[in-house]
């Protein structure tokens, strides 16, 4: 009767799956995580957005709670993308292809900076490991940057360059269109791998200099980083329904499409620089743009059909979108602050009007329409003033390029306060400020012990973040 | 001759048995009877609802006897585990029968539902008034954390599959039925439901939660008579349990008309515009529309017809039945339709071959639409702004596209006829029994049974619909299947050493096989609108298959002792082997005891006030094991986001992208069987010659070793890990009073009261784990749950933040307890303070359940009342947030233009920013503010208490007296009147609260805008030939 009962083995889902299957579902839910609902979040806590309804209404007020993101935390991040490129780097390393060691390891080492810049200390060094490890203790955002030998706690640098040296071992297979992102094009994740060790140092630079202007001294001696458009690191989606971007859902398919609309602050801002990425970045549907202040409260314009919202550039014509996660246009930026203000090589006016350069011409605009509107508007094409001044510059320049990516924003206003942002109208929240950083998901405080309770409110700064 | 004690009327097809025997006769259709026995043998007169006797024959040669009827019978013959048929004083554990008198005729297609009310022990909850919504059913409180809690369910001995087979997700589906729905109540003879592992150790694993025994009808008591029975009935439904509204103010926000707000805080009509202009450009008179909700709601109807035929004697007998329900809900498009044929018969042959086999074929079709909050017409229906003519405006143009006030939502009127679930269930179930007996005492049998089913589905979202803009079509086909073949063989004997001494020996195999199949095609991105064909769809990747199979070998003992009729035990026991179990560990024992004692019968106790006592306890221990599958960790395909944004792999990209991921759930190979142990302790008490009697029970059931998918801490990569933890305990309380009050003349009063209060509490869960979600879908922020300490299902929400004085570190602290358990106000906007997460808010049980029967006969005419109370229980409520946020209920449009103040505390701080103290909430708000400030849909805002008191059943009947029909072809022809949820009444909520729009199963006590309760009154006629 053994025979009769050993029955119990499933055919509904496999048991063993190969890299090819395992790196996309990760690569998407990277993309996922960083233009859903943190999306929401940030970019209208950044005011590029306003929210109209639903938890955006909530967020333009600064109130923020615990179950907002579990699906981020939980689904996406966690158990979606890291504990996936986790499995693809062990399979890998099994099988003998480091490739997709490399290529995980860089994807996990951006992803886990995206979870530590929202949440600030996190489950890294003993997360992921399932039931052998079922309570993860916290690691300090500083060591998770900066690694911590004793702790056992490897440095996100030093995964990222982990994973870049992978790319050049000798690999049994290799990706190819099953990573979503470049094709597997393994040089091209190198440049993408340097460009994160950009990233990353740039982040942590007001409170680590010297290491990030080390760090950035290397990346630039080796000279191998995103120089181009066509090397940015992009999650590009599908036309059809659930392949779509979700920024093109939530603005123009779901139910929740009338949660957000342009900020008046940002066409203020775009108008004020005579920006011609304006009609790129946001629709205007109507005569003039239909915008929402930050925090505003009464009547919503009517028709929504006339609202401004993202443009085809953001959501793509169809869903496509792409995120963008590392940028030419983003590198350039990087690179200017750095010259600017940690001495680091190169000239910041002409990285500067690199970064602008590349951004618009990612957006469409032809190098004479560049040409013509930075000869015309001095006051943005050149640096000018205090470093302070010019860091604002910079950074004003980088939030516009990086029109859709909410992350991006809250990251870099966080660090240096630029652009200067006056409060929501009616702001409520934790104590009336704007959160700096993201609530712990309910989830986790019930279930890990690990945690700190009382849980730090949406006032408490993260490490990085020095004023 | 045989006749009833009740009213003298001879009684046809009593059985007769000689004691210790299998030798035996029924009475004929005079009720006359003929048997040859030895002498000094006993005869056992039984008969299905009647107190069957035991008489010593002695020299007599003419025995007459007059059994009791009714429900206060406490000697009746019942139905146990396995189709044993049993002397109800015998039984050392607690059952209750309810007759087909009680189920049919009632304004009531679906079984359970006619079951409300009738049964101590058993919580029964309807889901909502949607034809052939699934009906909620738990006997003895919640025994499993994550297993079915639903009973077992046995008909005519063949295991009844009764899943509610869900499409797509419980959150946002049309409500389907729980299959026990195919039954057609009018083929009943009896429903006995075993109500604890002790009664129902026989079956094994799967009646941990009870079991239900159904019995249909047979030709068995005919007496070589054939009969025809039409029964026919037309009932009307209407719609029950609205809110009261306000029809002061329309369409609007501060006062303001707004023609795209869900609100009604508008201006007043009186005073305010005339004239407004809609979403559509046009004007409209601003007014209200007092019946916009009502009159959404069509007139249902439910017409029953069925037929009977059954002839035949006890050794050799048929029945046919024949049966059709045609109901037609309240909303456009809705029905459910069953048809239903049986066949059976058995023959005993004279060299003492038993055969006996049943077969029925069941059509089930049902239609309805999607329920749910925001895209579905039941989302929408609670947000109609008093001053939006529903009725009159146009729902759809000329390109079948929805209008409406919102853009992103459907006007319901639409919704309701474009985003539908059609499902055809066809069933056959069946048995075959092939008995011998070998000796006088020993016989051996054989039951194959077999029931299975395909439920053919089909989900539409036509373009437009809120849920799927580009329209999607859904083929969900379930195939289930049951099979079961027992082994029984029974020795008995009434000198067993002793005289007086009767034993009876059952051992018993049975083998099981159960499988399932669920292919299923999504075909979304229509192309075409209205052709709802999937090669209309553009994108299939949601498609898959879904199946299992598991299997069980089982071998079970029981051994029956009585002594003189007044002293009873029963010992059985059961091992089985699960194929869902680790080979390890996969065969597990388990026994149960049981004791009763009739003192007044040892002890011939002769009193004219106690007539009757019975003692009993029961002890039982019952495994069951997982579900399939459960042992490995597996991978998934990928899917991000919810109705937000969502992405499914494989990916339309250039080229399709497939993606796989780990499963967020960590599978266990060393799992065991999860246990409930249980002791009963009971009494049965006649009094005044069984005018009156009680059966009260007390119960205490242990269920540990819990198969769960225990939460972990997400960051470890998973959400669940399944593995044995926790316990669970119910302790209650049953009784059962019944009584003649009055019996006088050709007058009969009698009253039944089922009472039940049950204390569930999860003990413990897993080591550092206080709560824990149960399986299945719910919303971000409301999680159905267990909570260590508390009872089972609570609902896990966003609390308000309340002052206390027991944690001097806790945010709002007040050691003078002056102030404990306010709420805490927002100094500045004087809302309640931002809220917490994470808190159980709503918990669903009842503090206890009455079920009150009135029944009045006056010769023909029986009038008969069920009121049923269910005390205390909680429901979260999205209709409720909806209906108050916007300001559309009675309540808010009084007094609106005073200013109002929440109820709380205002924080008082130091300088240094700690809370010195607290002071009472002074801030004045808005009308709109205020009932806003109430809560929304995510938080304790939305909980409401839930009790209610409900006129459950009336039902009129009168029987035409007989000396009419002499000269007709009828036997007997009555006619009635009846009527279901006549009238409610629940203080606590401002409509009907018994819903729930998760369907049947572990999650109760969530109003996420389902649709609601009906009235249901009608007339039915039956004749016999």
């Amino acid at each position: 009767c053994s025979k009769f009962l050993d029955v119990n083995v499933t055919p509904n889902n496999p048991t063993a799956v190969p890299n090819t299957v395992l790196l996309p579902g990760a690569e998407f839910g990277t993309a996922f995580a960083n233009a859903n609902e943190l999306n929401r979040f940030a970019s209208t806590l950044t005011q590029q957005l306003a929210g109209a309804a639903n938890s955006p209404q909530n967020y333009d007020v600064y109130v923020h709670s615990g179950a907002d993101f579990g699906n981020q935390w939980r689904f996406e991040l966690y158990d979606g993308a890291l504990v996936n490129y986790q499995q693809v780097i062990k399979q890998a390393d099994a099988s003998g292809s480091k490739a997709y060691s490399g290529v995980a390891k860089i994807m996990k080492a951006y992803t886990y900076a995206l979870t530590t810049d929202v949440w600030g200390d996190i489950p890294y060094s003993q997360a992921l490991q399932g039931e052998a490890i079922l309570q993860p203790r916290l690691d300090k955002q500083e060591d998770i940057y900066k690694g911590n030998q004793t702790a056992g706690i490897q440095s996100l640098f030093d995964l990222v360059r982990e994973g870049i040296a992978d790319l050049s071992a000798t690999s049994a297979t290799k990706p190819g269109n099953d990573d979503a992102i470049y094709k597997g094009d393994l040089a091209k994740w190198r440049r993408a791998g340097n460009t994160l060790l950009l990233k990353l140092a740039n982040t942590i630079s007001r409170k680590e200099p010297a290491l990030a202007k080390s760090v950035i001294d290397q990346v630039i001696t080796a000279g191998d980083y995103i120089k181009t458009n066509a090397d940015d690191l992009n999650v590009t989606f599908g036309a059809s329904v659930g392949s779509r971007d979700p920024r093109y859902e939530y603005t123009n398919i779901s139910s929740f499409k009338d949660d957000l609309i342009m900020s008046t602050r940002y066409l203020t801002l775009l108008q004020g620089l005579n920006d011609p990425r304006l009609p790129i970045f946001f629709t205007k549907p109507a005569t003039n743009y239909v915008t929402w202040d930050n925090g505003q409260t009464g009547a919503r314009p009517s028709p929504v059909t006339t609202w401004s919202r993202y443009n085809s550039y953001v959501t793509g014509a169809n869903g496509e979108g792409p995120v963008r996660l590392l940028t030419n246009f983003q590198r350039a930026f990087i690179l200017a602050e750095s010259a600017l203000i940690l001495g680091t090589a190169g000239d910041p006016q002409a990285l500067y009007t690199e970064g602008i350069r590349a951004s618009m011409t990612l957006a469409g605009l032809t190098a004479a329409q560049i040409d013509t509107y930075l000869a015309a508007n001095p006051k943005v094409a050149t640096l000018t003033g205090t470093n302070a001044q010019k860091l604002e510059q910079i950074i004003t320049q980088k939030y516009i390029a990086f029109t859709g990516n909410g992350i991006e924003l809250w990251n870099d206003y966080r660090r240096t306060g630029y652009p200067v942002l006056q409060n929501s109208q009616n702001a409520v929240g934790f104590d009336g400020t704007r959160p700096v950083r993201g609530l712990y998901v309910s989830q986790e405080l019930e279930r890990n012990p690990n945690f700190p309770n009382p849980a730090p409110q949406t006032n408490v700064k993260l490490w990085w973040d020095v004023d | 001759q045989i006749t009833s004690s009740d009213d003298g009327s001879t009684l046809p097809g009593v059985s007769i048995q000689v004691k210790g025997t299998t030798r035996g006769t029924t009475t004929d259709a005079n009720g006359n009877y003929q048997i040859s026995v030895p002498a000094a043998s006993r005869l056992v007169f039984s008969y299905i609802g009647f107190a069957s006797q035991e008489i010593p024959v002695g020299n007599e040669t003419t025995i007459n006897v007059k059994l009791a009827s009714g429900t206060q019978s406490l000697d009746e013959i019942v139905v146990t585990a396995q189709g044993i048929e049993r002397d109800k004083r015998s039984l050392g554990y607690s059952t209750q029968e309810v007759g087909s008198s009680m189920l049919a005729q009632k304004s009531e297609p679906n079984l359970l539902n006619a079951l409300q009310g009738k049964v101590a022990g058993v919580n029964i909850s309807g889901q909502s008034g949607a034809p052939g919504a699934s009906t909620n059913i738990n006997i003895r409180g919640i025994t499993s954390f994550n297993g079915s809690n639903q009973p077992l369910i046995v008909v005519d001995g063949i295991i009844f599959g009764n899943d509610v087979n869900v499409t797509g997700n419980t959150l946002f589906q049309a409500q389907s039925s729980n299959r026990l729905a195919d039954i057609n109540p009018e083929t009943i003879e009896s429903v006995n439901i075993l109500k604890g592992p002790a009664a129902a150790v026989l079956y094994g694993s799967r009646a941990s939660a009870g079991a239900i025994i159904i019995t249909t009808k047979t030709g068995r008591n005919q007496n070589n008579k054939t009969e025809v029975t039409v029964t026919s009935s037309y009932n009307v439904q209407n719609v029950y349990g609205l809110p009261k509204f306000q029809n002061e103010y329309g369409q609007g926000t501060n006062n303001l008309f707004v023609n795209n707000v869900t609100t009604s805080w508008g201006p007043a009509f009186a005073g305010g515009p005339t004239s407004v202009t809609n979403l559509q450009g046009q004007a409209r008179p601003y007014q209200a529309y007092p019946n916009n909700v009502q009159d959404f709601y069509k007139q249902g109807s439910i017409f029953q017809n069925a037929v009977n035929i059954a002839g035949g004697d006890v050794n050799r007998n048929f029945s046919i039945a024949i049966g059709n329900s045609t109901q037609k809900g309240i909303t456009d498009l809705s029905k459910f339709n069953r048809t239903n044929v049986q066949i059976g018969g058995e023959s005993r042959l004279n060299n003492g071959l038993k055969i006996s086999a049943t077969g029925t074929y069941v059509q089930t079709v049902q239609a309805g639409s999607i329920i749910g909050n925001g895209g579905s017409a039941f989302g929408q229906i609670t947000r109609i702004p008093r001053s939006y003519d529903l009725a009159g405006e146009p729902y759809q143009d000329a390109n079948g596209q929805s209008i409406y006030f919102l853009t992103t939502a459907a006007n319901p009127n639409w919704a309701i006829r474009n985003s539908t679930l059609d499902s055809q269930v066809d069933r056959f179930f069946g048995n075959f029994t092939l008995g011998y007996d070998i000796t006088k005492w020993l016989s051996v049998s054989y039951r194959v049974t077999g029931d299975t089913y395909t439920d053919r589905r089909k989900a539409v979202e036509n373009i437009g619909a809120a849920r799927a803009p580009q329209g999607s079509v859904t083929q969900d086909n379930f195939f289930r299947s049951e099979l079961n073949g027992d082994l029984l063989i029974t020795a008995k004997t009434n000198k067993f050493f002793l005289e007086g001494l009767g034993a009876n020996l059952l051992l018993g195999n049975n083998i099981n096989q159960r499988r399932t199949q669920n292919p299923f095609v999504v075909a979304e991105q229509l192309t075409i609108p209205g052709f709802l064909n999937p090669s209309n769809g553009s994108v299939f990747t949601s498609s898959g298959e879904t199946s299992t199979l598991r299997r069980l070998v089982g071998y079970y003992a029981q051994a029956s002792f009585d002594y003189n009729n007044y002293l009873f035990l029963e010992l059985s026991g059961r091992a089985d082997q699960s194929s869902t179990l680790p080979t390890s560990s996969n065969t597990y024992f388990y026994p149960s005891a049981a004791i009763s004692f009739v003192p007044t019968d040892a002890f011939k106790i002769q009193s004219s006030v106690l007539s009757y006592a019975k003692v009993r306890a029961s002890m039982a221990r019952v495994g069951r094991d997982a579900d399939p599958y459960l042992l490995n960790s597996t991978y998934i395909k990928t899917t991000y986001g919810n109705n937000l944004a969502s992405i499914t792999f494989p990916l339309a990209l250039g080229t399709p992208l497939a993606g796989f991921g780990l499963s967020r759930r960590i599978g266990n190979n060393t799992l065991k069987p999860e246990f409930t142990t249980s002791t009963e302790v009971g009494v049965n008490l006649g009094f005044f010659n069984n005018r009156i009697s009680l059966d009260a029970a007390y119960f205490f059931t242990r269920s540990t070793d819990q198969i769960f998918d225990v939460s972990i801490p997400n960051s470890t990569g998973f959400d669940t890990r399944t593995t044995n933890v926790g316990e669970l305990q119910n302790r209650g309380i049953e009784l059962v009073l019944s009584g003649t009050p009055v019996r006088a003349g050709g007058f009969k009063w009698d009253i039944t009261a089922n009472f039940t209060r049950i204390r569930n509490k999860v003990v413990s869960i897993a080591p550092g784990v206080l709560q824990s979600g149960i399986n299945g879908n719910g919303f971000t922020g409301i999680t159905p749950s267990i909570v260590a300490g508390q009872p089972y299902g609570l609902i896990v929400s966003t609390a308000n933040p309340r002052v206390q004085s027991t944690d001097p570190n806790a945010a709002n602290y007040d050691a003078t307890g002056q102030f404990t358990g306010q709420i805490v106000i927002n100094p500045t906007t004087g809302q309640f303070a931002t809220g917490i997460a994470g808190q159980a808010v709503s918990n669903p049980n009842p503090d206890y359940m009455l079920g009150i029967n009135n029944s009045f006969s006056f010769k023909g005419l029986t009038l008969s009342a069920l009121v049923d109370i269910r005390q205390g229980g909680q429901l979260f409520s999205f209709a409720a947030a909806d209906y108050r946020n916007g300001g559309s209920i009675y309540v808010t449009g009084i007094d609106r233009d005073q200013p109002r103040i929440l109820p709380g505390v205002i924080p008082i701080t130091a300088a240094d920013g700690k809370v010195t103290g607290y002071r009472p909430n002074n801030i004045q708000l808005s009308a709109q503010a205020y009932w806003a400030g109430l809560g929304g849909l995510a938080g304790e805002g939305s909980v409401f208490d839930a009790t209610n008191y409900r006129l459950r059943e009336v039902a009129l009947s009168y029987a035409l007296p007989k000396n009419l029909l002499n000269k007709t072809p009828f036997g007997a022809i009555s006619v009635g009147v009846s009527g279901r949820n006549l009238f409610f009444y629940a203080p606590g909520y401002f409509a009907d609260p018994e819903v729930n729009t998760q369907g049947a199963g572990n999650i109760q006590g969530l109003d996420l805008n389902g649709p609601p309760n009906t009235r249901n009154f009608g007339v039915n006629v039956r004749l016999t030939f």
